[in-house]
């Protein structure tokens, strides 16, 4: 999109105003300057900011997770839902523990009580490896096409309950409450130690329509 | 599933003990971060997760018996690290870049108070229409058609000065 810089830039300005979290594009790095800038002002709004109560409870449920020694374990961490992995400094050290520690795979496929297969789409409607968003009943999945099979992973975080996106730049699942974001097949990306994605039933008929396992 | 598996379930609600001494330590040097980060970032989201980062990646590394000013410290070396990535990630550019172009530089020590101090010495050092469209937009929360209207000016031509203004203002440096 072609967009004059003052009006991307308002957009921006506007979001951040609204209490929005920064989304920015790779051409916005041409206006970095101002864009610093004005997240600088808009934090400034106001006298500085505390923690939500509710962060603040996830945070100290975390730390009262530690064992002994220090405060914490990445462990006590995920088990608080905090899982966010560090970045570049702190990569080394977490990944060589999350090799030693358990990990919650997640992954495992939706099997409602009172399943039933809902017809969701033509097999042909799909687009060859971009998700698809459908709902049947109460189940909300991203279907994905290859060649004439098609897989489908839960349209909900596996971390806090929002509805994911389809990124077709990035040809990923995002979630909007955070940044956290997860491949075609329900894998977390690797800046966060997730669950992955549970996945959903799908069957292709010999009609070719595509069946979800929803409910009614 | 385990007792440990139900209590990983995301969104969980935990059942916290009494917060020790240790963690209302921890804790009320997070909020410094927690405040230091949002008066960078502006909005409450990225602020917690970049907090959550902070903590992720120092608390493990410190012990409940060190100085205060080490924990402090440590914190906000690590915030600062956060912060750069945060940036780097979101513009697509190297921390070496931003360092460079953007001077993003970080106080050493936490002075979240004075956010809306420095904020104001900024915009002092702006031009009276660059100063006022901020002041209107970002202070008051004025729209873009109210501060056209305030200024007797169009929604563009107020467009166009907001940008200005704020590249304006991303040049002026505060002493520290």
């Amino acid at each position: 999109m072609n967009r004059k810089p003052e009006d991307r830039l308002d957009k921006i300005v506007s979001d951040l105003l609204r209490g929005r979290r920064l989304k920015l594009r790779g051409g916005d790095a041409e206006e970095k300057a101002a864009i610093t800038a004005a997240a600088r002002l808009a934090g400034a709004r106001q006298a500085p900011q505390r923690m939500h109560p509710a962060f603040r409870n996830r945070l100290a449920g975390a730390l009262e997770q530690t064992p002994s020694g220090g405060w914490m374990t990445r462990r006590g961490a995920l088990v608080a839902g905090l899982g966010l992995a560090a970045g570049a400094a702190g990569g080394a050290f977490l990944s060589r523990e999350m090799e030693t520690q358990p990990r919650r795979a997640g992954g495992e496929p939706i099997d409602p009580v009172k399943g039933r297969w809902v017809d969701v789409a033509a097999l042909t409607d799909l687009p060859e490896g971009q998700g698809h968003q459908v709902v049947a009943g109460s189940i909300g999945a991203f279907l994905f096409r290859r060649g004439d099979s098609v897989s489908a992973v839960s349209s909900i975080c596996s971390h806090l309950p929002c509805e994911l996106w389809w990124s077709h730049r990035d040809g990923h699942l995002a979630c909007p409450c955070h940044p956290a974001a997860f491949t075609p097949d329900g894998r977390p990306t690797n800046a966060y130690a997730l669950p992955a994605l549970n996945t959903v039933r799908v069957r292709v008929t010999a009609a070719g329509r595509v069946e979800v396992l929803g409910t009614e | 599933m385990t007792t440990e598996e139900q209590a990983g379930q995301p969104g969980d609600i935990l059942e916290l003990p009494a917060a020790s001494r240790a963690t209302d330590i921890a804790l009320d040097e997070l909020e410094l971060v927690y405040a230091f980060i949002y008066a960078r970032v502006g909005n409450r989201a990225d602020a917690e997760d970049l907090t959550q980062q902070v903590a992720m990646k120092a608390i493990p590394r410190l012990h409940q018996t060190a100085p205060a000013s080490a924990i402090r410290g440590y914190l906000f070396a690590t915030a600062r690290s956060v912060l750069g990535a945060f940036w780097s990630t979101r513009l697509g550019l190297s921390e070496a870049e931003l360092r460079e172009d953007l001077a993003l530089v970080i106080p050493a020590g936490p002075s979240p108070e004075a956010g809306t101090e420095t904020v104001q010495q900024i915009l002092t050092q702006l031009s009276d229409n660059y100063r006022r469209v901020l002041e209107l937009r970002f202070l008051h929360g004025y729209s873009l058609k109210e501060v056209a209207a305030e200024m007797h000016s169009s929604v563009g031509a107020i467009k166009v000065m907001q940008l200005r203004a704020l590249r304006a203002a991303a040049k002026v440096r505060i002493p520290e």
